[in-house]
């Protein structure tokens, strides 16, 4: 059973219990905005077959992306999730599970929404400027990737070093092409938990990346990432009357 | 003195349409600008974003991405799939304040040997007007910069 545990100053940390008489440790707090889905890729916890999960609502909404993606295929899973009136909800399937998401879908927070309209506002070269001085902190520790539950890759492009895509060093020309490419491989897939920008140890926001080609993918393809086991990934896809300006 | 600045140009196009269409551009000896540098690719759909991002960064000021019009692509929807992501990656640019007018997104044919030509024309004026793309030298000065600093105060 995946679940969350009291860690000092009152914040939340994953927790793996494995014995009935261990569930005292669970708790379920604000704090606990962790998404829990992204240990579901591990062997060890796919070798137990048989897993619990107590999750949150961006947790919820991995594992309709990952079934989507047929990543669960091999696992048997228990979802529970505590709702906004305290109830424990345990999933008998995941049509139940996509009727409770798709009745919660989340917003993004109010300090992310201002976030993005400012740099919406600013010009193309402040934009530069905020997002290189950003990056230039970057230093290669690919937190934000193992922190991903949609970064389930066996070998990622920054490990190819024939050719080196992505420079091994940390600089800023490096830590774009990174980032960018962190950005396009999330595009349409990532259902902004976040994690990523709360894991940054040097607080890039990286998670506006993705959250931004999302507003950009629902508004020009109308597709929701985390909302239905059966929408797929919209850059896998096509329609013929996918309208656009720049193409000459 | 000034010479006028020449702009390198690198333009990644399709086999089947635009290499076909700027071949016809030579063969029936139309003069067009000589900055570009024609890289071949199987289908527009193979072309990744991060080949672009390279070709930036080992010194292209422009770069024409270019294809077979919708409906027309060899292998049916390699074309439709790659103006998907070109319309995500251009606004994740876009976003990140990178300079998306020094990337021109084409579709041009195989019989179109008079659109390539202006197509490059074009481009390669319109980079002339733009400049040396420097953006990430200025970066890597930068970090540079910034290591050399910490060294010397330590």
């Amino acid at each position: 059973m995946i679940g969350f545990k009291n860690a000092i100053n009152k914040l939340a940390i994953p927790c793996f219990i494995n014995d009935a008489s261990q569930v005292e440790q669970l708790i379920y707090t604000p704090e606990c905005k962790g998404n829990l889905s992204v240990y579901l890729h591990k062997t060890e916890v796919k070798q137990a077959k048989k897993v619990g999960i107590l999750a949150n609502i961006s947790t919820l909404r991995s594992l309709i992306q990952l079934t989507s993606e047929n990543q669960l295929n091999d696992i048997e899973k228990t979802v529970i999730t505590i709702n906004a009136q305290d109830e424990v909800v345990v999933f008998e399937n995941m049509e139940k599970l996509e009727e409770y998401v798709q009745a919660n879908f989340p917003e993004y927070t109010e300090e992310d929404k201002k976030l993005l309209e400012q740099l919406n506002n600013m010009t193309r070269e402040q934009r530069w400027q905020y997002w290189t001085e950003q990056f230039s902190a970057c230093i290669k520790c690919y937190a934000c990737r193992a922190v991903c539950p949609m970064c389930y890759c066996s070998s990622c492009t920054v490990e190819c070093n024939q050719p080196q895509w992505i420079k091994v060093s940390s600089e800023t020309t490096g830590n774009l092409e990174w980032l960018t490419m962190r950005a396009m491989h999330l595009a349409g897939r990532c259902i902004n938990c976040g994690e990523c920008g709360r894991i940054c140890p040097v607080g890039i926001p990286v998670h506006l990346l993705t959250a931004q080609m999302n507003l950009d993918i629902e508004k020009e393809f109308g597709a929701k990432t985390g909302f239905s086991c059966k929408s797929g990934y919209a850059l896998n896809t096509f329609k013929p009357e996918d309208k656009e300006q720049f193409i000459q | 003195m000034s010479e006028q600045f020449e702009p390198k140009i690198v333009a990644f196009v399709c086999n089947w349409c635009t290499y076909a269409g700027a071949d016809l551009a030579g063969t029936s000896r139309t003069k067009y600008a000589t900055n570009v540098s024609i890289i071949r690719f199987p289908c527009t759909g193979r072309i990744d974003f991060m080949l672009l991002m390279k070709a930036f960064e080992n010194g292209a000021d422009g770069i024409i991405v270019s294809g077979c019009h919708p409906n027309d692509c060899h292998y049916t929807s390699g074309n439709f799939h790659a103006r998907r992501r070109w319309m995500v990656f251009r606004s994740l640019l876009d976003f990140m304040g990178f300079d998306t007018e020094r990337i021109t997104f084409s579709w041009v044919s195989a019989s179109e040997g008079s659109k390539w030509a202006s197509l490059v024309d074009e481009t390669t004026e319109k980079i002339r007007e733009m400049g040396p793309f420097t953006d990430f030298n200025k970066l890597d000065y930068s970090t540079f910069e910034k290591i050399s600093n910490d060294t010397i105060t330590e």
